[in-house]
């Protein structure tokens, strides 16, 4: 149960609201503060691996509401969260600053020709290699206790959310409502997968795709506005926002290597060298680092990212049309040459790593069918100045094409010994690349579908579910099937299993192919053709999680 | 108060002016809304204050539905009666009745009805011989005073307890809005409110505070005026942080998963025309409907600065509202669902003829066995939160729904406001959900 607290905190809350809402001039007092929150353990066995993750978090929120004469509502949110991940104490020969990898990929795939070229992935380079920690300095320069307790870092990510927010009714009976601080902004309507949900970037070193989103967005300084126009002779609802990140970019937390949770194993490749030097008379002397240097987007005006959403509904569509201008989040490869027009790499590193900004147009529209009863979801997010990987020069700038069509259907089946409605989600996400080259690993057209079959027995307090999503150009599955049980207020016990198929797929590498071998490799372009799901088809494992909230 | 009722009725009398050519006559008036201004029913052996129990529960049998019989038959519980009161629905309503009901018509097709502005639409006797009073009855339900032109719970507790060993699994602590966007009466604007371009009859908002698992979920239904038309909802869950719209069809869903389903709200909350409605008869029995103030409070559960506390619940498993009951002049009705697959065969319905609320509801299952009993408990606004005096609502204030055949019972205990300022017209917005949500 949550608390509400009328004391101290208050006034603290109050001189919190007073610093965020500086330039909001907030004439306010505090008025009182609920608290509410959780204690929670997820142990992870991973097959063939052991341990997983050991992850114990603690999160506590609070909501304090201010009485003011001038708006007609104003609170302060905060959401407070701290981990520790035991897996590097409990299982530090095959997670931590102390693991080995036999050859790159050594977690999802077996040998070639590539991994003979790429040396293994360093472990928290920064704690074994300063080199490489220099190279990847800002980025996976991550050292073992950042893994260890992730939310105690230089971005004081253990304060997850902490925004004020106000709302003034016009004389015209319109809303203008105004939110500033570290927030999460969603957009967009889909599970798993994301086509507009892209203003905060997602830390994936967590559990990979698979958490809620609320839990591995993270969180941005951000300030947003709303002008809730309400209905009018066409539509039931009309609303115009803004959000501007002013915060300094972060890029998608992929998992340093060595941590437990790296998608797409991109952490130990950025660790990784080419042994070029193994080219008889070649310019180099020793391998040479992948990455060269992280340009992350220093903060300036100019680097802020800005959006706009209008959103409504007419009839039994609810819509949105979305434009967004902020920076890629996954990072691009830029190729470095010897010299200048030289098919071979610099000495001291091979690519440098780049985020783009990215111009996205996209709208989404959801559409209640009396007759199915049912919901049908559409978005789609077009997007320039994106970069995807390819086999020659690293990189190419492309337009992409993202849509998902969405079905829902809550539908009681009581065959199935219950009177809850099971819901029926299912979702088909499709991206085509609208500049593709033949060399470019992501296939010109590929589609992942997803599917949620959830059910409720026990007054809802049981909850067996699956997830299944399918990667087509992967060939790769992922089958989540987990139970949910709450004995009461309080208590939570989830078990779940989560296996995955696939990984099996190759792309020729040219590098390969100038050593002799122009067959397909798995290193490292095939990483991305075989995607998050089947480049963890290795990490099928049993889940735990106990939480007990107040 | 006074003077906004007269205000509200003014308003409602000069919208009328022109718009129909003939009024209902004052003795239907009379008999609708007032059936007890010549006294209250009576009963051989029934006094206020008096307790129904297994010793003399066959003395009364004829004042109790099967289900409530059974359970004082059983010793599950007692009732203690109550004298009778007069509910007075609010002025502007009958007023809105007098002027608007007249001429109103059943369409041809199940579900239809002809134009109506306000005001209980059949405010005549039922009759057994008028093979469609049953229809008649569920109208005047769905457009009867129920909780005014807009109210809130707030908060309002749901608790799931095993019957048998009266243990309380779960308790969900939330808050209710409703709002009727046209058919309104008695607060402004009237008779409607616009811009309504998708000619919405009423708005359902919930917001859940606790427990932390669902807190910051959001359901918002809209219900059309064209009944035929199923409902639009949405669905805002806390760790999703975004609306999901909700197919409106499984109707019979355990709402979160208690024993109330989602068509079971106020004691129906489908389309007309998803059911065949039979007028049975025209009974005097004992209702749940009471003084707030009167009753036994539950000190535990709720405390606030009003000094309010909720309606304590006793009996087997805590299933049963410390409440007095009292004779009313009742309609009983049956609905029996047209799809064949529905998973009841019909519900008794017992509404109060004074109110058209549906204090009362029993459920059969498919094979005609009992399979739940619904109990909604009203308090007279007037004995209440002083806010709520003068409304004119029958204000919904205790439920009880109990599964007789799996042993368990949902419960619920409300802070019921009749206030405009709770309800305003953007809080049954979608954008509303956002804002709402984290």
């Amino acid at each position: 149960m949550s608390k509400t607290i009328t004391t101290t905190f208050s006034h603290l809350a109050l001189g919190v609201a007073a610093a965020l809402g500086t330039g909001l001039a907030l004439p306010a007092a505090a008025a009182e503060t609920t608290w509410a929150g959780f204690v929670e353990n997820a142990t992870y066995y991973r097959d063939g691996v052991g341990i997983s993750k050991f992850r114990n978090t603690a999160q506590a929120e609070f909501e304090t509401k201010f009485q003011s004469d001038t708006f007609r509502s104003v609170q302060l949110n905060g959401v407070l969260r701290g981990t520790y991940d035991g897996v590097y104490d409990l299982n530090d020969d095959e997670f931590g600053k102390d693991s080995r990898h036999a050859y790159l990929g050594e977690n999802w795939h077996g040998q070639d020709l590539s991994t003979a070229i790429l040396t293994p992935g360093v472990s928290f380079p920064c704690e074994n290699d300063p080199t490489l920690c220099g190279n990847l300095d800002g980025y996976m320069d991550h050292d073992e206790n950042d893994a260890k307790f992730p939310e105690f870092n230089d971005q004081l990510d253990f304060i997850r959310e902490l925004y004020i927010s106000a709302d003034k009714e016009l004389n015209n009976g319109d809303i203008l409502s105004v939110r500033l601080g570290k927030q999460q902004v969603i957009w967009g309507k889909t599970d798993l997968f994301r086509v507009l949900d892209v203003i905060n970037p997602v830390d994936y070193s967590r559990h990979n795709i698979y958490d809620e989103l609320e839990d591995i967005r993270i969180p941005q300084w951000m300030l947003t506005a709303e002008w809730r126009m309400g209905p009018n002779s066409v539509f039931d609802d009309s609303n115009l926002s803004m959000v501007w990140n002013f915060d300094k970019f972060r890029p998608n937390n992929l998992g340093t290597c060595g941590q437990s949770y790296r998608i797409l194993d991109a952490g130990c490749f950025f660790s990784s060298s080419a042994n070029l030097q193994l080219i008889p008379g070649g310019p180099y002397s020793q391998p040479v680092p992948i990455i060269h240097d992280v340009e992350e987007p220093s903060w300036s005006l100019a680097n802020t990212q800005l959006g706009m959403k209008w959103e409504g509904v007419y009839g039994d569509a609810t819509f949105s049309v979305n434009a967004l201008t902020y920076r890629q989040q996954l990072p691009s490869l830029h190729f470095r040459p010897l010299a200048p027009g030289a098919p071979v790499p610099a000495a001291d590193g091979v690519f440098d790593i780049k985020f783009p900004r990215v111009n996205l147009l996209g709208g989404s529209i959801d559409y209640y069918s009396m007759n199915m009863d049912a919901i049908w979801r559409l978005e789609l997010a077009y997007t320039e100045g994106e970069e995807l990987p390819r086999d020659l020069n690293g990189h190419k700038e492309t337009d992409m094409l993202r849509y998902v069509v969405g079905f829902d259907k809550n539908i009681i089946i009581p065959e199935l010994g219950t009177r809850s409605a099971f819901l029926l989600s299912a979702q088909l996400f499709g991206e085509h690349i609208l500049d593709h080259e033949a060399d470019m690993p992501n296939d010109e057209d590929n589609w992942i579908a997803t599917l949620l079959f959830k059910g409720w027995y026990m007054n809802n307090r049981l909850s067996p579910q699956i997830i299944m999503a399918h990667d087509f150009a992967a060939q790769s599955t992922v089958y989540a099937p987990s139970i949910s049980w709450s004995p009461d207020n309080h208590w939570m016990f989830n078990l779940g299993l989560n296996i995955k198929t696939g990984g099996d797929e190759r792309f020729p590498w040219s590098v390969a192919s100038a050593f002799g071998d122009p067959s397909a490799q798995y290193e490292p372009l095939a990483r991305f053709t075989n995607g998050p799901i089947g480049v963890a088809n290795d990490e099928d494992e049993l889940q735990l999680t106990v939480r007990y909230s107040f | 108060m006074l003077k906004k009722t007269l205000l509200s009725a003014a308003i409602a009398l000069t919208l009328a002016s022109g718009a129909q050519a003939a009024e209902v006559s004052e003795e239907i008036i009379q008999e609708s809304f007032f059936p007890y201004a010549d006294g209250a029913p009576s009963f051989e052996g029934l006094k206020a204050g008096m307790v129904i129990n297994q010793s003399n529960v066959e003395q009364f049998k004829d004042v109790l539905d099967p289900a409530m019989y059974m359970f004082v038959k059983n010793g599950d519980t007692e009732v203690k009666v109550g004298e009778t009161t007069d509910f007075a629905l609010h002025p502007s309503y009958i007023e809105a009745t007098r002027k608007y009901s007249a001429d109103v018509q059943l369409g041809e097709g199940h579900g239809e009805l002809s134009d109506t502005v306000a005001g209980r639409p059949f405010p005549a006797e039922p009759s057994l011989d008028d093979p469609r009073a049953g229809e008649k009855l569920a109208w005047n339900y769905k457009y009867g005073y129920n909780w005014g032109d807009s109210a809130a719970i707030t908060p309002f507790y749901w608790t799931m307890r095993d019957m048998e060993s009266g243990n309380k699994e779960r308790t969900i602590k939330m808050n209710f809005h409703f709002l009727n966007f046209t058919h309104r009466t008695s607060q402004e604007p009237y008779p409607e409110i616009t811009p309504n371009p998708s000619e919405l009859f009423r708005g359902i908002y919930v917001q859940v505070l606790e427990p932390f698992d669902v807190k910051n979920t959001q359901l918002l239904i809209h219900r059309f005026e064209d009944d035929t038309k199923l409902d639009n909802a949405y669905l805002y869950l806390g760790f999703q942080r975004r609306v999901r719209r909700l197919s409106t069809g499984q109707t019979t869903d355990a709402f979160l998963g208690t024993d109330v389903m989602i068509e079971d709200f106020e004691g129906y909350n489908g389309r007309i025309s998803d059911m065949k409605w039979t007028y049975k008869g025209t009974k005097n029995l004992l209702m749940p409907m009471y003084n707030h103030n009167d009753m036994v409070l539950d000190t535990e559960t709720h405390q606030d600065d009003d000094g309010y506390q909720v309606i304590a619940f006793g009996g087997k498993g805590g299933c049963f509202p410390e409440i007095t009951w009292q004779l009313r002049k009742v309609y009983v009705v049956e609905s029996e669902p047209v799809d064949p697959n529905h998973p009841i065969s019909k519900r008794q319905h017992y509404m109060d003829a004074q109110t058209f609320i549906i204090p009362r509801n029993i459920t059969y299952d498919r094979k005609g066995d009992m399979w739940k009993s619904w109990t909604i408990g009203q308090t007279h606004p007037d004995h209440h939160l002083p806010v709520n005096k003068g409304t004119g609502v029958s204000i919904d204030d205790s439920f009880t729904m109990i599964d007789i055949q799996a042993n368990h019972c949902t419960t619920g205990q409300f802070k019921g406001i009749v206030d405009p300022e709770l309800s305003p017209v953007d809080k049954f917005s979608v954008q509303n959900m956002r804002a709402s949500g984290r």
